[in-house]
C-alpha cells in the first residue's frame, strides 16, 4: 500500500505542477465563465438599452417618443444618422397600408445591423393604437403566445421539464469530457514515457506491477478529481454572483454536482484502465495515441448526439447512451440535469459502469504486467488475447 | 569455510511464442563474489536478470535468492541497474533519487543521497535537472539509485558504458569496495577486460545456453595457452595459427593443438619486424570470441 502511495503522490504532484495541468484548470475560467456572465447579462443590457432610431412617416401613422425621432424627409434623417444623432432610420413610403413597404437606413460598421425586430414592433404597436381595437386584444396581438411546455410519454403522463434549458448538460458535459479525458491520457502519456525512458524497469525492480499501475491510475486521477472539484467550485459561484441562478430554480444542483463527481470517478476508471491497455504494449506516444482514437470517440459520442439528449433526454438514443459504459457518464449529467431520471435507471447505469470498470481494471492490469516490457513490436489482437490469457 | 548461495538458479527455461531464449540453465552465485554474467547481443542475459527480479516470470525452473522463493520483501535487498537507462528528466537529481529511495522504502534518504552523490562526484549537481546532466553524469546518478537503499546483491547491467576512464575507474573503485564489505555484484558486460580484472567467476550464454560456467581460472585452464605478438609490417597467415585477433600491430594468436609455439615464432620472424613474443593463457576475449563463433 506504501508503495502505491508513494506512486500516486509522484504522479498527483508531477501532473498538478504541469503548464498544460493548470491551462486546462482554468479554461473554464476564460471560456465558460465569461460565457455564463455574458448569457446572464447580455439579454438584460440588450433589452435596456435606448435605441435612437429615425423614421420618415409619409402615411401619418407614427407617433415620435422617446426612442423614435420624427424627420420631415430622408435627406435630413440621412444627415442626422451621418452626424451619428440616431443609429438607424426607416421610410414607410404612400402606399405603405397596401404593400408593407419600408427601406432602413443604417451605417456600414463591424458590428451594426439594421434594427428591424424593434422597428416591427414599433409599427405594430402604432398600427394597434390605430386600429382602436380592444386592449385585451391588443396585448394578446402583441404577445400571442405564453409558452408553457408540457412534454408527454408514450403513456400520456406528464414529464417535468426544468427550465434550465441546454446550459448546465452543456458546460457539464463538456467539462467532465474533458476530466476525464485529461487525466486519462495522463496516465497514458505516463505510462509510455515511463516506458520508452526505461525507468519502468527501475520501478519493478521496487514494486510490482499492479502496484505501479494502480499507483498510477490513483495519482492521474486524483488530479483530476482535484479538476473536477474546482470547476464545481467555479460553476457555484459563477451561478451564485449572475442573474443565471434564476435558471436554476428547482434543480437540485448539489445532487448533480455529487453525481458528477461519483460519475467522474467511475468514468475515469473506466478510460484510464482503457488507456493503460494501449499503453502498456505501445513503444510510442503516437502508437498509444493511435490506440486510444477508439476510446476518443466513444467519449465524445455524446457530445455529437447532443442536440438530440437536449431536446429529447428521455429518447431511446438517450437512454441507450446512458447503459453504455464509454458514454454513460457524460449523457446521464446531462440527463439529470434536463429530466428527472427514474431511480432504477440511474442504479441501472451505475451498476453497468462499476461491472464495466472492474473487468477493464483486471485486463488492464493483464495486459501492463506484460506490455511493459515488450519493446519494438505492434500490439496485435492475438498477443492481446494471450496477454490476457496469461 | 562455508559458502553461502546468495543466488541458486535451476534448469531455468523461458519461451517468447515458440522461441527459446533461456535454455534449461543453471548456476550458482556465492555471496561477496563479482559474477559475471556474460554473453553477445540477445543471447538472453537482460530476460534472465528480469526473471531473477521477478519482473518476468520463467516458464520452468527454480530461482532461490538469498536462500528462498522470490518475494517481495527481497526487493528491498536487491540493486538494479538496468541495461537501458532512464531516469525523469524534468525533475532534478535530488528529487529524481528521493523518489527511487522512498519506493525503496530507505530511512533518512536525504543523508545517504548526499552520501551517494559526494561519491560520485555529482553534489554539486544535486539540485540541476536530469536533463542538464552528460550522459556520464546521468549514468553515475542511476548507478546512486542502485545503490542508495545498500542492497546486498548488485545486479548491474554494463555499468561501465557511457563512461569516460576515470569515471570508469571511479565505479570500478566502488564495485570493489562493495564487495570488499561483503556485497554480491552481478556484473553484466561486454567489456571483457574488466570482468577479467574484477570478476571471480563467470556465466557465459550464448543463444539460450549455458556455453561457459566456473571460475576464470578453471576456464582458461581448458583452453591451450595463446600468443601475443607486437610487430611491424604486414601480418600474413602462418601456419599452425588456428585463430588472429590482428589489431594491425599487435595481434593474438589461438594455436592449434600440437603447435610449438617456437615454431611460430622462427615463422613470423620471417614474414614481420617481431618487437614483442609472449606466450600467455588465452584472454577472455578470446575465449568469448572463439566460444561465439563456434557455436
Amino acid at each position: 500500500m506504501r508503495k502505491i502511495f508513494i506512486i500516486a503522490k509522484h504522479e498527483f504532484l508531477s501532473t498538478v505542477k504541469t503548464k498544460s495541468f493548470i491551462f486546462v484548470l482554468i479554461l473554464p475560467l476564460l471560456i465558460l465563465i465569461p460565457m455564463v456572465i455574458a448569457m446572464g447579462f447580455i439579454p438584460q443590457m440588450a433589452l435596456e438599452t435606448p435605441r435612437n432610431i429615425g423614421f420618415v412617416d409619409e402615411v401619418g401613422i407614427l407617433q415620435a417618443n422617446d426612442n423614435f425621432t420624427k424627420f420631415g424627409d430622408s435627406e435630413n434623417a440621412k444627415s442626422a444618422l451621418l452626424d451619428d444623432e440616431i443609429n438607424a432610420f426607416f421610410v414607410i413610403h404612400k402606399n405603405y397600408r397596401e404593400t408593407g413597404n419600408v427601406t432602413v437606413y443604417s451605417k456600414a460598421g463591424l458590428f451594426s445591423s439594421p434594427p428591424t425586430s424593434v422597428i416591427e414592433t414599433f409599427l405594430r404597436d402604432s398600427l394597434l393604437e390605430e386600429s382602436k381595437i380592444d386592449e385585451t386584444l391588443k396585448e394578446r396581438i402583441q404577445e400571442p403566445a405564453k409558452e408553457n411546455s408540457i412534454t408527454l410519454n408514450k403513456k400520456g403522463e406528464v414529464e417535468e421539464q426544468t427550465g434550465a434549458g441546454f446550459f448546465i448538460p452543456y458546460v457539464l458535459a463538456i467539462l467532465l469530457m474533458l476530466a476525464i479525458m485529461t487525466s486519462s491520457g495522463y496516465l497514458m502519456q505516463g505510462i509510455v514515457i515511463e516506458k520508452e525512458s526505461k525507468t519502468v524497469e527501475i520501478l519493478l525492480s521496487s514494486l510490482t506491477a499492479d502496484e505501479l499501475l494502480t499507483g498510477k491510475i490513483i495519482g492521474f486521477g486524483s488530479a483530476g478529481l482535484l479538476q473536477v472539484v474546482i470547476w464545481c467550485c467555479m460553476l457555484v459561484v459563477a451561478i451564485a454572483v449572475t442573474p443565471l441562478s434564476a435558471l436554476f430554480q428547482g434543480i437540485s444542483v448539489s445532487w448533480i454536482l455529487i453525481l458528477a463527481v461519483v460519475y467522474f470517478i467511475l468514468g475515469y476508471l473506466l478510460f484510464a484502465g482503457s488507456m493503460a491497455c494501449v499503453a502498456a504494449p505501445a513503444s510510442t506516444v503516437r502508437d498509444a495515441q493511435q490506440g486510444a482514437t477508439v476510446f476518443t470517440m466513444l467519449a465524445i459520442l455524446p457530445m455529437m448526439l447532443l442536440t438530440i439528449i437536449i431536446n429529447a433526454p428521455n429518447s431511446i438514443i438517450a437512454k441507450v447512451l446512458m447503459y453504455i459504459p464509454y458514454t454513460a457518464s457524460v449523457t446521464t449529467l446531462m440527463r439529470i440535469s434536463l429530466v428527472e431520471v427514474p431511480v432504477y435507471e440511474l442504479v441501472a447505469s451505475l451498476a453497468i459502469l462499476t461491472i464495466s470498470v472492474i473487468i477493464v481494471i483486471k485486463l488492464s492490469a493483464k495486459i501492463f504486467r506484460t506490455g511493459i516490457l515488450m519493446y519494438g513490436q505492434k500490439m496485435s489482437l492475438k498477443e492481446v488475447w494471450r496477454y490476457l490469457k496469461g | 569455510m562455508m559458502t553461502v548461495k546468495i543466488l541458486d538458479v535451476k534448469e531455468l527455461t523461458k519461451r517468447f511464442d515458440t522461441k527459446i531464449v533461456l535454455d534449461n540453465i543453471s548456476f550458482d552465485v556465492e555471496k561477496g563474489v563479482i559474477f559475471g554474467l556474460l554473453g553477445p547481443n540477445g543471447a538472453g542475459k537482460t530476460t534472465m536478470i528480469r526473471i531473477i527480479l521477478d519482473i518476468l516470470r520463467a516458464d520452468h525452473g527454480d530461482i532461490d535468492i538469498f536462500g528462498r522463493k522470490f518475494d517481495d520483501a527481497l526487493k528491498a535487498r536487491i540493486g538494479y541497474l538496468p541495461e537501458e537507462r532512464g531516469l525523469y528528466q524534468k525533475i532534478t537529481v535530488f528529487e529524481c533519487l528521493k523518489y527511487f529511495a522512498e519506493l525503496k522504502e530507505v530511512k533518512k534518504s536525504d543523508d545517504k543521497i548526499d552520501f551517494w552523490l559526494n561519491k560520485v562526484e555529482l553534489y554539486d549537481y544535486k539540485s540541476k535537472k536530469i536533463e542538464e546532466l552528460s550522459k556520464g553524469m546521468q549514468q553515475k546518478v542511476q548507478l546512486v539509485a542502485a545503490f542508495i537503499h545498500n542492497p546486498e546483491l548488485l545486479i548491474l547491467d554494463e555499468p561501465f558504458s557511457g563512461l569516460d576512464p576515470l569515471n570508469t575507474k571511479l565505479i570500478k573503485d566502488i564495485l570493489v569496495d562493495q564487495k570488499r564489505e561483503g556485497k554480491t555484484i552481478i556484473l553484466s558486460t561486454h567489456q571483457m577486460d574488466q570482468v577479467e580484472r574484477m570478476c571471480d567467476r563467470i556465466l557465459l550464454i550464448n543463444r539460450g545456453k549455458r556455453v561457459l560456467y566456473g571460475s576464470l581460472a578453471e576456464i582458461k585452464g581448458n583452453y591451450k595457452e595463446s600468443v601475443v605478438v607486437e610487430y611491424e609490417g604486414k601480418l600474413k597467415r602462418v601456419e599452425g595459427v588456428k585463430k588472429v585477433n590482428d589489431y594491425g600491430k599487435y595481434a593474438e594468436l589461438s594455436l592449434e593443438e600440437d603447435t610449438d609455439p617456437q615454431e611460430i615464432l622462427k615463422k613470423l620472424v620471417e614474414v614481420v619486424g617481431v618487437r614483442k613474443f609472449e606466450l600467455k593463457a588465452p584472454s577472455l576475449n578470446e575465449i568469448f570470441i572463439e566460444v561465439v563463433e563456434n557455436a
